[in-house]
């Protein structure tokens, strides 16, 4: 049987050749529709809130005098109407004549727009980078929105048997439904998890409380996903600054070090061949083989992500993680739908391949672990994710970033409890809001960028250091 | 070849020709414009302005910010480019599959997706038609309720993914009726009549025995 085969050169672990560390994040608020302002002023919003906000040693127009490089993620000219936006956001930004590069890897797009100002500070191209990303989403109403977002399928042979990306979801989510005996339940809790700690955040687009039922009672959009299981559709711009060691410690005393991988497998699912399953650093030979032999049963199949997998394989070991539902304090997934969520759980290990459900089931992937009311092992999307918060495409995977990077400096408070970053964005904060800070022993956070139905996924991992 | 190669010289030098005329005649009535138009240079009238000729553009709203309304109709020119075969093959009621023909490769199975190229060895594939009638089973499956501007198909359908012997791959299509379960023995069909050019001129049926 034919199948992905690697060769030693392929397998090789990345290795920056100097350090990278994250030290600021900013962002937008998110909404469905934002006429209040146009792309550019929204990307320079989400830059000042980066130079300015951070608590960095240096006067926001200093730093920016640091800057030698920008990477711009963007998904789709599409929505934009304008090609080279990039240059546009950074005449606006007032960085000319620095070079700057546009990234475009779907989903993905702000995990690799991280990837790529990363290998300028590691390369030494830089000393400081800027990652910048945005989606513009509102020029078109929902349906056509859709479309659009569904030519990142294979025109050919999959766009016009949905044009729309929950479609091609869904018969992931019966598949695996069929392949790990999994409730709809189980998805429904996710979506009432990430809707719940969107309700916390001044920039969530979709925040709520909502019931299990109220989930698996929200209009469907291509069985079994529901519209409750659905990413948001987005306008807004987020911002990280990535540096090397020494200006790191420079600008701030709590730097975050950066590990980023990528991987990729094909656009159609159609075309995922079997093959065998690469294991983590905590997964033992053999540990998969009775769980494809069902009668077609495949690896990766229908059920999981090669790419996210891969992206994994390479980051545990260039950050050198052993466990990570041990190791990792917090994860901020790719969340476009439920199933997606529920799948990648698998592939970044936090349970092993066919017991995924069991990351939501037990509680660990909770803030406060409902069964037990001590915090979850290792909490995830506390951010809200794009099912609650965000997904203006090419922001999401800097969005993510910077919740991590807050999150890990003990800031969750400073940048969603303040009473005024409501009233900024036109909301109240609520009565009963809550902070979801994790605790300040914890030392390592991941976040995954994830496009099409996995055809290219980041994972980074930000580690505090001081 | 010369044969071809004759007429196509004629024709050549009858552009040439051609080209040569218009020069003559385009420069000749520009002069005598010149000499006759030296008052209208001055006050030109509104003949020789720049004449708005688009269509007025609405304002959406106002409040916060103008937004205004841009639309557009396009068509772009697409190709089948090495994998037309399939879709000439759907016409004529045929599902058509390429195979990797290089013995030495590890990937003996049939695709579709077809790909002109394989990706393991990169040896341009050779084209088969599956023979009717193809039977496969339904590996997974949706139903689209809500679907993304121009769809084609009446919503709610059922989209299916199908496990078809001897194939690399579990290609993307729909059940033209009943209700699929993962396992379910289908049978492809073809839109020949009328056809849409695309994809969608072969779906499935349920298949009994």
């Amino acid at each position: 049987m034919g199948m992905i085969t690697f060769k030693e050169g392929n397998l090789r672990i990345p290795k920056w050749n100097r350090k990278v560390f994250v030290v600021a994040g900013g962002t937008t608020a998110y909404r469905k529709y934002f006429p209040d302002y146009k792309l550019e002023e929204l990307v320079m919003i989400a830059f000042k809130n980066t130079l300015e906000d951070n608590n960095l040693k240096m006067d926001p127009l200093e730093v920016k005098g640091l800057i030698n490089f920008a990477a711009y993620g963007e998904f789709a000219d599409h929505f934009q109407d304008q090609l080279l936006c990039q240059a546009k956001v950074h005449d606006y930004l007032g960085l000319d004549p620095l070079y700057n590069v546009g990234i475009k890897t779907g989903g993905a797009t702000g995990g690799s727009a991280i990837l790529a100002a990363a290998m300028a500070v590691a390369s030494g191209y830089a000393n400081v980078a800027l990652a910048a990303g945005w989606e513009r989403m509102d020029e078109v109403d929902t349906r056509t929105g859709n479309f659009y977002i569904s030519t990142a399928a294979c025109k050919d042979f999959e766009t016009r048997l949905g044009r729309i990306y929950s479609s091609y979801y869904a018969p992931m989510a019966n598949r695996f439904a069929w392949a790990f005996n999994v409730s709809e339940v189980t998805r429904a809790k996710i979506a009432v998890k990430n809707h719940l700690y969107a309700y916390y955040s001044p920039y969530a687009q979709q925040p709520g409380k909502y019931t299990v039922e109220d989930v698996l009672n929200s209009p469907m959009s291509a069985y079994p996903l529901r519209f409750l299981e659905c990413c948001a559709m987005s306008v807004g711009s987020a911002c990280v600054l990535l540096c090397d060691e020494e200006t790191a410690y420079k600008l701030t005393d709590h730097p975050c070090e950066l590990f980023i991988c990528g991987g990729s497998h094909t656009l159609r699912v159609a075309d995922r061949r079997h093959m065998e399953v690469p294991l983590l650093p905590h997964e033992t030979p053999g540990m998969y083989k009775d769980l494809y032999l069902k009668e077609g049963a495949r690896y990766p199949g229908f059920e999981s992500f090669l790419a996210s997998r891969f992206a994994a394989w390479l980051v545990y070991r260039m950050a050198g993680i052993q466990n990570p539902i041990q190791d990792l304090d917090l994860v901020e997934l790719h969340d476009a739908f439920t199933i997606s969520d529920l799948q990648t759980y698998g592939d970044i290990g936090l349970r092993p391949y066919g017991q995924e459900q069991d990351y939501i089931e037990s509680g660990d992937a909770y803030y406060i672990n409902p069964h037990t009311g001590k915090p979850g092992e290792c909490p995830s999307n506390l951010s809200g994710g794009l099912i609650g918060t965000m997904h203006a495409v090419g922001a999401t995977g800097i969005f993510q970033a910077a919740e991590c990077l807050w999150q890990l400096q003990q800031k969750y408070d400073q940048f969603h409890s303040d009473p005024k970053t409501w009233k900024k964005w036109g909301k109240e904060k609520p009565e009963d809001w809550e902070s979801l800070q994790i605790p300040e022993s914890s030392k390592q956070a991941l976040w995954v960028s994830h496009a099409g139905v996995g055809s290219h996924v980041t994972v980074g991992i930000l580690r505090k250091s001081w | 070849m010369a044969k071809k190669r004759a007429p196509l010289k004629k024709k050549k030098e009858l552009k040439k020709k051609a080209r040569a005329q218009k020069k003559v005649q385009t420069k000749k009535p520009v002069q005598i414009k010149k000499k006759t138009s030296i008052k209208k240079k001055i006050r030109p009238k509104g003949k020789r302005q720049v004449n708005f000729v688009g269509q007025i553009t609405r304002i959406r709203q106002a409040e916060p910010a103008t937004v205004i309304e841009w639309p557009r109709t396009i068509t772009h020119i697409h190709t089948y480019g090495m994998l037309s075969p399939f879709f000439k093959g759907l016409r004529e009621g045929r599902l058509m599959a390429t195979r990797c023909p290089n013995e030495k490769c590890s990937e003996k199975r049939l695709w579709i997706p077809p790909r002109a190229h394989c990706p393991d060895c990169h040896t341009e594939m050779t084209w088969e038609a599956l023979p009717n009638p193809v039977i496969g089973k339904i590996y997974t499956f949706t139903e689209v309720v809500y679907a993304g501007t121009g769809i084609e198909l009446s919503t709610p359908y059922w989209q299916v993914d199908v496990d078809i012997p001897g194939l690399a791959t579990i290609p993307k299509s729909f059940l033209l009726y009943g209700e699929p379960h993962i396992g379910m023995k289908v049978k492809a069909e073809f839109r020949t009549k009328n056809p849409t050019n695309t994809v969608l001129d072969y779906y499935w049926v349920p298949y009994e025995k």
